[in-house]
Parts: C-alpha cells; sequence; structure tokens
C-alpha cells in the first residue's frame, strides 16, 4: 500500500475518535432536532389552545358584522361566534365560561380600528387572525364591487420564477430561500474548519513532540502533506454524510409542521456545495498543513487559523449586500476571489442565480489556486519542519517557494517525482 | 563478512546563514560495524545523522546509503532514533508502534506482532495498553528504541540512545544493539559515554565545529595517542630501572605510577629491567593508553587553545 494511503488512514481513524469530532457530528444534527421539536410543539399547543377557548363572543356598538358566520373556508379560521348585546352580558358569560373570549368593537372603531379582546387565558394568535378575517369578510360586504373575497383577504400569492435557471420558488417554500443558503454556509464552515483545524493541530503536535523526525525519514514530506489532507477531507466527507442524512430525516419529519411544508431537498445546490468542498477543503487544509509547519507552537498556530476563518466567513458579514443584489461588482468580485468564493456562491445561489460563466471562473481560480497553495505548502512543509522555536520571516518563506540555489535544504525534486 | 560500505560520506559542508554547522566531512561506515560518531555539544553530529536521513540536505558533497542515494526503498531499511524523542504522547503504545511500523513498510499484523515482542522484551509488555505521557523517561526511550528496530533494518542511526537510561537499561538497550550486530546490521552512534564507544565501537568519527578530528578504528587512535609510558603499581625502585625517563603518579589517584620512558626505550625492555631487578614485586603492568575520554578532552581543548 502507498504510504500515503497509510497516513491518510490513521488520520482519518485517529481524529473520527476524537470527542470534539464526535460532538461536531452527532451534537448538532441532535441539537437542531431538539430545537425543532421545541417549534413543533410549541405550534401544536397553540393550535390546541384556539380549540380549548371554544365560543368567542363579541359586542358590536357599530354595527360592523353582520353575518358572524362570514369567513374564508380555513379551518385554521373556524372560530363559532356569537353576539351580545353588552359589555356586561358578555362579561357575565365569560365569567360563567360559556365562552372563552370576547372582543369590543367600540362606537368609534371606523375611525380608530381600536378592538378590544377579554379572556382569562391567552390570546392564541389563531384567534387573532380569525377576529382579523371576519372583520376584513364583514367590511367588505358593504364595498359596492364584485371582487371575490379571496382576493381582497389574500391579493398577493408569490411565485418567483428565476428568469435563467427555471428554477421556481412558490410563497410556501419561501423559507426554503432563506433558511437552505444559510444552512449549506454554516454547514460548510463548520464541517471545512474543523477538519483542516485538527490537520494543522496534528501537524504542529507531530512537529513539537519531534515525532515529525521519525515521519519525514520513513515518508516523503508529499506522501505526509497528501495523506494528511485526504484522511482528514475524508473525515469531513463523513461529517457531511451524516449531517446529510439528518437534513434528510429533519426535512421529512418537517413536511408535518406547516410552515415547513414547503422546503425540500435542493439538489443542485447540493452537487454545487460538494464541488465548492471539495476544491475549496483542498486549499484550505494545505494551506493550515503549510502555516502549522511554520508556527512554533499551538498558539500560534491558533492565531493563524482563526485570520484564514475571518477570511472565509467575509461574506456572511455582507449577506444584506449580497441578498439586495446579488449581482453587484462586489458579489462577483466576492464570487472569483477564492477565499470568499464557497460562502458568497452558496449565498448567492439561494437567492438568485449565478452566470453560468461566473460560476466556471470561479471554480477554475478556486482549483488553480488549490493546486498552487497545495505545492507551495509541500514546499514550505519540509523545510519548515525542522524550524524548532523560531519563526520564519516572510521573505524567507516566499524565498523557500521560489526556491532560490541557496536554499539547499529544500528538496530538488518536483513533488510529482516525490509522490511515486 | 567484508568491509561492505553501508554509508559513504564525500566532502559534504553544510551552514546556516553565517553559522558553518559542518565543514567538508568525509568518511565511510561499514557494513556490520558499529561506528561512534563524537564531538562536543552543537559539533554537528545530529547535522550529519540528519543530513544522513535525507532530512535535510547539505549544501555540497555526496551521501551515499545501502549503496545509492536515499531511495523509498531504503529508508524501510534504515532504523532512525533522534536525539530529542519522536514519540507521540497521547496515543497508546501499541497503536503508536503499529503506526510507525507499517510507515516503514510492514504489515499492520506483523507490526503488531513485533511490537509485543520487542515490548516482551524491554519488560514493557504491562504498559502496552498506556500512552507515552504516562510513562518514566527511561521507559519513553525503550519505546523509542523499540521503534528504531521494529521493521527489522539493516542500518540504525541513533542520536544519544543511552541518554536518561539507568545502568539496567543501558544494559538491557546494549545486549539489544549487540544482537542486532551479530545478526549482521550496523549501527551508528553518537554518545558522550565514552567508555560505551571503548566497549561497543569499532570504530569511531570525531567532529568539533564541524569539522573532522578524528577517524578511524578506536583501538588505532587510541594507540595512535598513547604516550611513550607505563603503568606499574607494586614494589620497587622504578626510578633506577634503565630507559625511565620520570615517574608520576596516576591521574586518578588510584594506586600505582606512570612511568615515562626515554625514547628509544620499549615498554619489554622496561618490564624485563623490572622482573630482573632486585626487591621487586609487579602487581599490575600496563600500557598507559589514553582512555577515550581523556583524547576527547585533549583534541576539544587543543583546539580552543
Amino acid at each position: 500500500m502507498n504510504k500515503m494511503w497509510i497516513v491518510a488512514r490513521r488520520e482519518y481513524g485517529f481524529n473520527l475518535r476524537r470527542r470534539s469530532f464526535l460532538f461536531a457530528v452527532f451534537g448538532v444534527p441532535l441539537f437542531t432536532f431538539v430545537v425543532w421539536a421545541v417549534i413543533f410543539l410549541a405550534i401544536a399547543s397553540t393550535e390546541q389552545n384556539l380549540d380549548d377557548i371554544g365560543t368567542v363572543g363579541y359586542v358590536d356598538q357599530t354595527g360592523v358584522i353582520t353575518d358572524p358566520t362570514l369567513l374564508p373556508d380555513d379551518p385554521q379560521l373556524a372560530v363559532p361566534y356569537t353576539a351580545y348585546d353588552s359589555e356586561e352580558s358578555a362579561r357575565k358569560a365569560l365569567d360563567a365560561r360559556a365562552i372563552g373570549a370576547y372582543f369590543v368593537l367600540p362606537e368609534d372603531y371606523m375611525e380608530t380600528g381600536t378592538v378590544k379582546i377579554y379572556s382569562f387565558s391567552g390570546i392564541p394568535g389563531a384567534l387573532n387572525d380569525s377576529i382579523d378575517a371576519l372583520l376584513l369578510a364583514n367590511l367588505s360586504q358593504r364595498l359596492d364591487s364584485d371582487i371575490p373575497l379571496a382576493r381582497i383577504q389574500s391579493p398577493v400569492t408569490l411565485t418567483i420564477h428565476a428568469a435563467d435557471t427555471g428554477r421556481t420558488l412558490t410563497e410556501a417554500n419561501l423559507p426554503a430561500l432563506f433558511f437552505i443558503p444559510l444552512i449549506f454556509a454554516f454547514v460548510f464552515l463548520m464541517s471545512s474548519n474543523v477538519t483542516s483545524g485538527f490537520l494543522m493541530n496534528g501537524v504542529v503536535e507531530e512537529k513539537t513532540n519531534r515525532v515529525m523526525e521519525m515521519l519525514i525519514t520513513s515518508v516523503t514530506p508529499m506522501q505526509l502533506l497528501l495523506g494528511k489532507i485526504i484522511g482528514l477531507g475524508l473525515l469531513g466527507l463523513t461529517q457531511l454524510v451524516v449531517w446529510g442524512i439528518a437534513g434528510f430525516v429533519l426535512i421529512r419529519v418537517g413536511q408535518a409542521a406547516p410552515f415547513l411544508a414547503g422546503i425540500s431537498f435542493p439538489t443542485d445546490l447540493a452537487l454545487i456545495f460538494v464541488a465548492y468542498f471539495i476544491l475549496s477543503y483542498f486549499l484550505l487544509a494545505s494551506l493550515m498543513a503549510g502555516l502549522g509547519a511554520i508556527a512554533g507552537s499551538a498558539e500560534e498556530s491558533r492565531q493563524y487559523s482563526s485570520i484564514i476563518s475571518l477570511v472565509w466567513i467575509i461574506p456572511f458579514f455582507l449577506i444584506t449586500t449580497l441578498i439586495d443584489d446579488p449581482n453587484s461588482p462586489l458579489a462577483v468580485a466576492l464570487t472569483l476571489i477564492p477565499f470568499t468564493a464557497p460562502m458568497t456562491v452558496l449565498l448567492r445561489m439561494g437567492f438568485a442565480s449565478v452566470s453560468a460563466w461566473q460560476l466556471a471562473a470561479s471554480i477554475g481560480i478556486l482549483l488553480v489556486t488549490a493546486l498552487l497553495v497545495v505545492w507551495a505548502s509541500a514546499r514550505v512543509f519540509r523545510w519548515a519542519l525542522l524550524l524548532y522555536g523560531k519563526r520564519p520571516s516572510p521573505r524567507e518563506i516566499w524565498r523557500v517557494i521560489r526556491q532560490s540555489p541557496d536554499t539547499a535544504t529544500v528538496t530538488a525534486r518536483s513533488p510529482q517525482e516525490q509522490l511515486s | 563478512m567484508p568491509p561492505q560500505t553501508a554509508i559513504a560520506v564525500d566532502h559534504i559542508s553544510k551552514s546556516y546563514g553565517d553559522f558553518r554547522a559542518v565543514h567538508d566531512l568525509s568518511f565511510e561506515v561499514y557494513g556490520g560495524e558499529v561506528f561512534a560518531m563524537l564531538g562536543p555539544n552543537g559539533s554537528g553530529k545530529t547535522t550529519t545523522m540528519r543530513m544522513i536521513l535525507d532530512i535535510i540536505k547539505p549544501d555540497s558533497g555526496r551521501i551515499s546509503v545501502l549503496g545509492g542515494a536515499l531511495t523509498d526503498a531504503t529508508k524501510d531499511r534504515i532504523g532512525y532514533l533522534p536525539e530529542e524523542r519522536g514519540l507521540y504522547r497521547n496515543v497508546r503504545l501499541l497503536e503508536m508502534m503499529g503506526y510507525l511500523g507499517t510507515l516503514k513498510g510492514l504489515s499492520k499484523a506483523e507490526a503488531q506482532k513485533r511490537s509485543l515482542a520487542l515490548l516482551e522484551r524491554l519488560e514493557l509488555t504491562e504498559h502496552l495498553k498506556k500512552k507515552v505521557s504516562e510513562l518514566s523517561k527511561g521507559m519513553q526511550q525503550k519505546i523509542q528504541f523499540a521503534v528504531t528496530v521494529l521493521h527489522d533494518p539493516d542500518l540504525i542511526i541513533m542520536d544519544e540512545p543511552f541518554s536518561g537510561l539507568d545502568p539496567v537499561n543501558t544494559l538491557v538497550l546494549k545486549d539489544l544493539l549487540l544482537e542486532f550486530r551479530d545478526k549482521g546490521g550496523t549501527i551508528v552512534m553518537s554518545t558522550h559515554q565514552m567508555w560505551q564507544v571503548e566497549e561497543m565501537c569499532n570504530r569511531l568519527l570525531m567532529i568539533h565545529k564541524g569539522q573532522q578530528k578524528l577517524y578511524g578504528a578506536v583501538e588505532d587512535i587510541r594507540q595512535q595517542y598513547a604516550q611513550n609510558a607505563v603503568i606499574v603499581e607494586g614494589k620497587g625502585n622504578w626510578a633506577a630501572l634503565p630507559g625511565v625517563a620520570r615517574i608520576e603518579p596516576t591521574e586518578n589517584g588510584r594506586k600505582g605510577a606512570v612511568l615515562y620512558l626515554q625514547p628509544g626505550t620499549t615498554s619489554e625492555q622496561v618490564l624485563a629491567a623490572m622482573v630482573t631487578a632486585p626487591d621487586t614485586n609487579i602487581e599490575r603492568f600496563e600500557l598507559a593508553v589514553p582512555s577515550l575520554n581523556d583524547i576527547f578532552i585533549r583534541v576539544v581543548e587543543g583546539d580552543a587553545s
């Protein structure tokens, strides 16, 4: 077996058992499950309240309500209403628990729109909606028009058609518009940062433990670097698969909840996601490995990695700009810069389509950058591994990458040859 | 076994900025011998070893190991014990040895089997489920040694293998090394314990400030540094013997005296004179061959003056 794969297998197996990894893999979906379950139960409990409240009384001092059964055909809004002559009689009925609540339309209702509601328990949101609909229906009776009630109640039912991709978003799956890209961006950030963080820590640990000397007398720096990148990349993919399955199950379960009913698994976004994940993982991981080799201590390496993470999430800070104008020059620029491309594309894709040339250019630039960084890291890697306790200057690092003849510590062989 | 060359170092030099770590060094290590690399701290021993192992490249010169430039296949035939311990601290012994063994070309099962055998040999079986960080310094050193020979290499290069070991463990390690040599293995080691060199090593290289100071068979070098003198213990009037120039007490205050001989006088002639001299009782008679320790100090101090 090629030694690169031995390294990959070890990195995968060792880090798979880390507590922090297991927590990320299983803890995050579990946490999401719990949050969703709480929301689910909360909704279920408010629905229960509408049934509990039973009949609702009203005192109409302006004569707006001509027909208390005039309601849209929606079970969510169906409430039996009873008229009362005065507030006193309504109050008695409420005290006697004959009704769950009553509301009063005062004489100045037409001018002010003020409605007072009385109840011993809280007023569920659905009751608000129902009274709203009842009043709207009764008020519209007075209009001399042939406009159907349904249009007055809901003049807009939105269906967004993305002109170039043919992707259709209806009002019902509007939540998907906002949540899915955010979820993808979050998953991306978590997964790639966790795994590349492991990589950096591993390198720093091996360097400070001096195991590095044992390793590079057994394998070439390139085998070691690629083995680590591949092993931890597979670990990241494992995490994604677990999360993907969890997401799929969540969406299936979520179909039962009305506000999530519209969400479906966005396959096109997922494919783009995987492509960007693999490429930018290579970029991030090799960068982290190179910096880990240069860093003199664990503390120093953490500083480097936090700077990199910060660059990575710049698009998040600009999210409103990206939503407002997904095709602005700034958005295009962030799409082309390899470090911000993954986040930007994911966020943009949710709100509008990204043109094919931009996508191709973005992926192309990312690919070339990733290859360059892997190559440069391999050079720096070997040279920096034995720099115990001293930090090289950026100039020295640059010199090693360019490999001028006076740095003979750097291997003269090309990375390709070392692999064989 | 014919003295085939295990390592050939040919005029290598290495500088770090203005600091000349190694300067124009050449030597050979023969197959099947125990070769010592000596020198004060910072003399370039570790740098030389790292160049042999291709961890760093020399600025100039050539190195051939086990018959050529170092390749992946050759790396599997070499064991290396670095000066500062190179072990994973938070991984269980068996797992760590398994990993390092497979990196040297062993199968997983083989690495496991050999690890168990070595741990038993080193009396560490009860610790095999422990992590390195839970072991004492001496035990860690034994583990480091076990990793060095785990894949049954042809050549082992050890940077101060005995540092941090108590006399009992030193003996255990030495037995293992001699066993390795008896099976035809080649050993290169650096050490500051000169008596180890006298006991174990066939040949030595001494470097100081990156340059070669002594190189050759241990016995030859000692003879080369021998002055024309003998050490005698017993009773007799040594000063009256013909050919004796002067008498001094032995260096470390032990019994006996050092007799410095006049040029042209051999130790045999003095011994013959002693045997025939009246009222003489000889308890000890030996050539005053300096210890490597003395030679070491003489070379380093000679350089300083």
